[in-house]
């Protein structure tokens, strides 16, 4: 059996890994990194322009071989197991959460607080930005104070965008552009955006991907990359509870099981299959499971409700200019009226929605070539904003993941199965929440002599996160606030899975925030010299 | 019970001969598109297109359906979608069905006045039950499916709101504060 020995054994190859990797390697250049990732390494940048044009042309996967078919979670966000994970095609968006994301109980008596200071977090942000190379202009909420600028400039508003401003303004509401992780101007070895208009598949590398990051970090003598190898299970020293090996199998050579050993163990394979694996590494020494003393693995797994509409304004608004940039307004995250909490952010982009070529008039009859024409003119003439909020739900212990033995992998592991569910104050503020957007939408609306077009709502948590949840209490955690886990001292959990709750607006920065947090915890662990 | 497996065998086996028949067909027809029908597909562009194209303009969007449908890879692996996951991958070519839609509709289109082409195609459009433009083509009918390449095409964005937005484009972030430029030679 081929057993492959380092220092720090990552599993997962995704954002969390990469920034995990690399700043690791940055502090301590002796120490051997391995990566293990159960996906493919797609790093053929050459050819992405070709599969942005397919994807285009024939709504082919941007990502060709992103997936494991048989690894699947029922209730997964996203399906794509690869190296740089999720974030090979995000949109790229980094805003940071709020204090009161970190202290919901000590602020509004709800659900519980981080055990982490808002301004330890503030400062790792700031580093998140940097290495990710985040674009972006200051809020004007003094809440929302920065201790650095952002690295880069912000990208500039289309002729779109500064008309969806210029209304959106008039309700009163403070909106600014969102934040993201795209260079307006050549940053750490990448290119500067050229409006491409299809972030999902950034063809230039001008939104940061971790796969560059990865291929960064395979120059270096003593990082290995272990792609297409799933880890299995996690193995303890004998009679200690210090994790000493990561059992494994590579997909190319399924018969012939890999194992890893290492002084400390990450797992940075995101929100679901973090808990999975520490589920299916069972042992008579701990039937429920590694790290869950607590028996919260798999527990109070989490992420952001949305509430969306279209509105008509009247703006000439050109739809494809630069559809992945919006505006972002911070006012809600703040609660001013403590009887009624809903917090949220709010957000706008240009959209054609409404305003589509169609086949048949409004008496159904066909419309061929000019006709057709003629009617997209007519209905194109004013044009619609795309708004949606990401709201905050706490949530309930039973919001869980769990071992499915009714679906297994090739290997006979049971795969495992997501389910949300919300606490009783969540549950009891659903309708005022739902009145409150709607009241915010016609608001909204009127302000530029609009109307909503529709409104809907999500009909699953977006930014999932949870199930390791951080907190001081072994009793109520499953590790501290550096994703150290509370019953393995060199197995830790970084990222997505350690937050408590998921925020109200996206939470890729604030995973890679707490994972560069997390680094300096694991490089602390080696002595020096 | 050896009849019924030799039949089951002979089945199978004309079933695979079959399949592996109509596969060929198919990606004959891909390959070859639009093979004979070239005069019909063109028809059918000058009644289903813009004529603010201009013949040239009608010309080379139904040329460049034709390499669309040649370039067109059954099989090939989809987006799996985020939120909402599923393994999905395209299916089978249009061809076959375009060229069957194209025959049908051979006589009435290459003779015959505008209005009578226009009814051949509408009549076609109604009877395949089409009741809105597909996001990409799909194959249920060839007059809906060069309508949504086209007219929701980055081009078909432009020449609605008169303006180059380019938007399936890579086209910088200088000047994108401005209105897109009117498009040239149409007011």
């Amino acid at each position: 059996m081929p057993r492959y020995e380092s220092d720090v054994c990552i599993i997962g190859g995704g954002i969390t890994a990469a920034m995990l990797a690399l700043k690791l390697s940055e502090l301590r250049p002796e120490l051997s990194i391995t990566v293990v990732e159960a996906g493919k390494r797609l790093f053929d940048t050459e050819n992405r322009m070709a599969y942005r044009q397919r994807t285009i042309d024939y709504a082919e996967n941007a990502w060709p071989g992103d997936f494991i078919e048989d690894q699947a979670a029922q209730g997964v966000i996203s399906r794509t197991m690869a190296v740089g994970g999720s974030a090979l095609h995000w949109g790229g968006t980094c805003n940071r959460f709020s204090e009161e994301d970190l202290r919901l109980k000590s602020m509004f008596g709800l659900y519980t607080d981080w055990p982490l200071a808002w301004t330890e977090l503030e400062k790792f942000y700031c580093e998140a930005e940097r290495r990710l190379g985040v674009s972006g202009e200051p809020s004007p909420f003094a809440e929302d104070r920065r201790s650095e600028p952002y690295p880069m400039a912000a990208m500039a508003m289309t002729h779109n965008l500064i008309e969806l401003k210029k209304w959106a303004d008039q309700s009163g509401i403070p909106f600014q552009t969102t934040p993201q992780a795209k260079n307006t101007e050549p940053y750490d070895g990448r290119a500067k955006c050229i409006r491409c208009n299809t972030c999902s598949i950034c063809p230039t590398g001008a939104r940061y991907s971790p796969d560059y990051t990865f291929r960064r970090l395979l120059q270096r003598k003593n990082f290995a990359l272990h792609d297409q190898t799933l880890v299995r299970k996690l193995v303890l020293d004998n009679a200690k509870s210090t994790v000493a090996a990561a059992e494994a199998v590579s997909y190319q050579k399924p018969d012939d099981p890999v194992e890893y050993r290492a002084p400390v163990f990450v797992l940075a394979s995101g929100y679901c299959w973090s808990p999975h694996l520490l589920l299916l590494s069972r042992s008579s020494r701990f039937p429920n499971g590694l790290a869950n003393t607590s028996g919260l693995v798999g527990r109070y797994m989490c992420g952001h409700a949305f509430q969306s509409a279209m509105i008509e304004i009247d703006a000439r608004i050109y739809p494809g200019m630069n559809e992945q940039h919006g505006l972002i307004s911070r006012q809600f995250f703040r609660v001013t009226d403590r009887e009624h909490f809903v917090r949220h952010d709010l957000r706008v982009w240009e959209s054609a929605s409404g305003h589509e070529p169609r086949l048949r008039g409004a008496d159904g009859r066909i419309l061929l070539g000019d006709s057709l024409l003629a009617d997209w003119r007519q209905r194109a003439q004013r044009g619609t904003a795309r708004v949606r909020g990401y709201y905050d739900v706490h949530p309930d212990r039973d919001s869980s993941l769990t071992l499915d033995a009714s679906i297994k992998n090739r290997f006979g592991d049971p795969l495992p199965k997501i389910e949300h569910r919300l606490d009783a104050a969540t549950q009891a503020r659903r309708d005022a929440t739902r009145e409150h957007f709607q009241q915010l939408f016609q608001k909204l609306a009127q302000a530029g002599n609009g109307k909503v077009l529709n409104t809907g709502a999500g009909n699953y948590l977006d930014h999932p996160a949870g199930g390791c949840r951080m907190g001081a209490d072994p009793a109520s955690s499953v590790c501290d606030s550096f994703g150290q886990t509370h019953d393995h001292e060199n197995l830790f959990v970084a990222g997505s899975p350690t937050l408590p709750n998921a925020g109200c607006t996206n939470g890729t920065l604030t995973f890679v925030a707490l994972t560069l947090r997390s680094a300096e915890r694991v490089a602390a662990r080696f002595p020096k010299g | 019970m050896a009849i019924r497996r030799r039949t089951v065998v002979s089945w199978a086996a004309y079933l695979a001969g079959a399949l592996r028949l109509s596969g060929v067909r198919a990606w004959a027809q891909t390959a070859n598109f639009p093979a004979d029908r070239q005069d019909t597909l063109h028809a059918l562009a000058a009644v289903v297109l813009p004529a603010e194209l201009g013949a040239a303009g009608i010309d080379q969007t139904t040329e460049a359906f034709a390499r669309w449908v040649r370039g067109y890879r059954a099989g090939a692996e989809m987006d799996h979608g985020y939120g909402m996951t599923r393994i999905r991958s395209k299916g089978a070519s249009p061809a076959p069905n375009y060229q069957r839609h194209l025959e049908a509709l051979h006589e009435a289109l290459l003779s015959g006045d505008a209005d009578s082409r226009r009814q051949a195609v509408t009549a076609a459009l109604e009877q395949a039950k089409i009741t809105d433009l597909p996001r990409t083509p799909d194959g249920r009918h060839v007059a809906a499916d060069l309508m949504a390449f086209y007219f929701r095409s980055s081009d078909g964005n432009d020449l609605c709101y008169r303006a180059a937005i380019g938007r399936d484009l890579c086209r910088g972030l200088d000047g994108s504060e401005q209105a897109p430029a009117p498009l040239k030679g149409r007011a």
